[in-house]
């Protein structure tokens, strides 16, 4: 029972953890599923998204707000908002000039935008980490009192909340809406989305801006839930994003939540039966062993390679 | 000190030397080597106000030997790899002199450099004993070693009678050193150690950790490393209400802690160096510093202006700016510091160093245990 127990506690903590991946991971697969690129910058939206919320409540809390539903709307809706104007900005600025050019262009391109990004939060707002307040605070509890009890907090209920909301927009979004069935049709093929008379630039701004914002929504979840943020925060959750996106399919939605969820539990467990020194040593052997074996990923469909 | 009277009269009396040394005399280079950004800039800031402030105040009372000291100040962003980029910069500023690391972890392969270049070097801060055991000329510190406060902190854990201790360190020189000193005196001790392991530093999400120490079902987690990783044990472990005390070294005890642990940093002990500012015979300097602004109070603050003191007190000694000259004159005299009495052994570690463990409070404040 105490093992059982340990069990589900662990793969909780897999499945919190891999939620926000799977968040952040929409925005690589989204970006590689329509002009073919990986966009190394997105982590930094990510980490900006999380700068942004806070600020955003700490300028509530100087107001005197406390009212909490209302702290985290404002802090969401500025960090989507400003996080989306940056992934448009990255797009417009570093992207759409080299389209269409060699490959590695873009990529380098965006690696620049990532180490720009990362050295910008750097000087505007310090190297240091800063705390993050805990706003949702207590959780649920099973199990007999003096043994090991499984816990699940309201900040996790919230995370696996907020990401299948999340997640339910967007599919929704893609199958119904004009756009996304622009988005689809562009990246089946995008010249002739152009011919057919879709503005592809449109669209293309449209994914940035779609994945930067649930990559806000991730900063603002995982500030909170961790506590602490720093201006490099992004560059590793962006990485183990992309082992998400690329282990469930990169181009597939569907595949990088299920990716990114694979991911937090198989860390999770590591960590919970292992170590947690092999944490990294599981999740990136999963990246290679998934390249090796089924390089499109679990959901992915086999396709011309594009990048 | 700071009396406009005295300021003249320094400056007179330092025009007077300059003026004298004039002709033979460049200034005394001072490297200062520490992060100065990243995540442990915090304690950089430490040692960059306690290492100004000591080459103000000898350069305000004629200097040394008639000269100048001037800082040459870098970051190594407590990554080795920078460090190493460091130390090849002073060599090319043509440093013959450094205040520095901070980190063992890139004090160690920068002391690399500094011994083939004829540089001496004292770091105010790195606590690894590796690095003064490898028969270098020309590394001191002015710190202890892990292997004084490791067994410091293990003892008082001992002491305690828990039943079981998990040890968690952070992979890195310092954190796993020091973690591992502590693991082997608890086992000496006869006491229990459930768990040892690392984690990554710079990771965010310890979720799965505190879950295992709540299996492990410890009374006290010690852990080897710095605050940024720990605060957010600290504050996760809250959230899970994991009931253990918490211990660290004295890369733990910083403000900072506070503004990620929140409340949770309450009760967690630490072991650092004595509040050297609290001595009678400091006061003096405390208020050099608390005119400036800054706060003498941190861990490395004093061990810095030490440094600082004892390289121009070497100099002197020797009567000599090379290196190994000076290296001589340290291990060979005694020197009267703030942070007390300072010899130095053959390896050029202090002969004596004292750790004591203090109860952190969420404000940010401490108080000494027993």
């Amino acid at each position: 029972m105490q093992d059982l127990l340990y069990f589900i506690q662990q793969l909780i903590n897999g499945l919190t953890i891999g939620s926000t991946y799977a968040l952040i991971a929409i925005g690589y697969t989204m970006v590689y599923g329509i002009i073919g690129m990986i966009n190394f910058a997105h982590g930094e939206i990510y980490m900006i998204g999380a700068y942004t919320a806070l600020i955003a409540i700490t300028g509530l809390a100087a107001l005197g707000i406390a009212w909490l539903p209302l702290i985290l709307i404002v802090a969401l809706v500025c960090a989507m908002i400003v996080s989306s104007s940056m992934g448009w900005a990255v797009e417009r600025v570093a992207y759409r000039p080299v389209r269409g050019k060699h490959r590695l262009i873009p990529l380098i391109s965006a690696i620049g935008m990532s180490i720009f990004l990362q050295n910008y939060v750097h000087l505007a707002q310090g190297s240091r980490n800063i705390g993050f307040p805990a706003l949702i605070e207590g959780g649920f509890r099973f199990g007999a009192e003096d043994s090991f009890q499984t816990s699940i907090t309201y900040m996790q209920i919230t995370i696996f909340a907020t990401t299948l909301v999340c997640m339910t927009i967007l599919s929704l979004f893609i199958s119904r809406s004009r756009i996304g069935r622009a988005c689809r049709a562009v990246s089946q093929d995008l010249g002739m989305a152009n011919l057919l008379g879709i503005d592809t630039n449109r669209i293309i701004s449209a994914t940035f801006v779609i994945g930067a914002a649930l990559a806000a929504v991730a900063g603002l979840l995982l500030g909170m839930y961790y506590g602490s943020i720093d201006p490099l925060f992004g560059f590793i959750a962006g990485l183990k994003a992309f082992t998400a996106a690329v282990l469930g399919g990169i181009g597939s939605i569907p595949g990088a939540m299920l990716g990114g969820l694979i991911l937090g539990v198989a860390e999770s467990m590591t960590s919970g039966y292992l170590s947690g020194e092999y944490k990294d040593v599981v999740s990136f052997g999963l990246l290679i062993l998934i390249l090796l074996f089924k390089p499109t990923g679990l959901l992915g469909k086999p396709e011309v390679e594009k990048i | 000190m700071r009396t406009p009277v005295k300021k003249l009269v320094s400056a007179v009396a330092t025009s007077i030397a300059v003026m004298g040394a004039g002709q033979v005399a460049a200034d005394i280079k001072i490297g200062i080597a520490g992060p100065m950004t990243g995540p442990v800039a915090q304690y950089g800031d430490m040692q960059f106000s306690g290492a100004r402030m000591a080459i103000e105040q000898i350069n305000a009372n004629g200097g040394v030997m008639g000269e100048k000291l001037v800082g040459v100040e870098q970051d190594d962003v407590c990554d080795p790899k920078q460090a190493v980029t460091v130390a090849n910069n002073m060599v090319n500023e043509g440093v013959r002199f450094v205040v520095g690391h901070l980190c063992s972890s890139s004090t160690q392969p920068a002391s690399d450099i500094y011994e083939d270049e004829g540089i001496l070097m004292v770091t105010p801060a790195s606590t690894s004993p590796d690095i003064t055991e490898r028969g270098y000329e020309l590394v001191f510190r002015t710190i202890g070693l892990d292997s004084m406060q490791g067994p410091v902190a293990a003892n008082y854990l001992i002491s305690q009678k828990p039943e079981r201790v998990a040890v968690i360190h952070d992979k890195q020189q310092y954190g796993e050193g020091i973690a591992t000193a502590v693991r082997d005196t608890l086992k000496e001790g006869g006491v229990e150690v459930a768990m040892f392991e690392g984690i990554t530093a710079g990771a965010k999400d310890f979720s799965s950790l505190v879950t295992k120490l709540r299996q492990a079902d410890v009374d006290y987690v010690y852990y080897g490393g710095y605050h940024p990783e720990l605060g957010l044990i600290l504050r996760q472990a809250r959230q899970a209400d994991l009931d253990a005390t918490f211990m660290g070294p004295e890369g733990v005890g910083n403000k900072d802690i506070n503004t990620i642990a929140g409340d949770a940093a309450e009760g967690l002990l630490v072991t650092l160096p004595p509040s050297f500012d609290e001595k009678d015979e400091n006061q003096e300097l405390v208020q050099a510093f608390e005119e400036k602004g800054e706060d003498p109070s941190g861990p490395f603050v004093l061990t810095s202006y030490t440094a600082v003191q004892l390289i121009a007190d070497g100099i002197e000694a020797a009567e000599s700016t090379d290196p190994f000259d000076v290296a001589e004159a340290l291990r060979a005299g005694t020197f009267q510091t703030p942070i007390g009495t300072v010899e130095y052994d053959s390896k050029g570690d202090m002969e004596s160093f004292e750790f004591v463990v203090y109860e952190w409070h969420s404000d940010g404040s401490k108080t000494p245990v027993n």
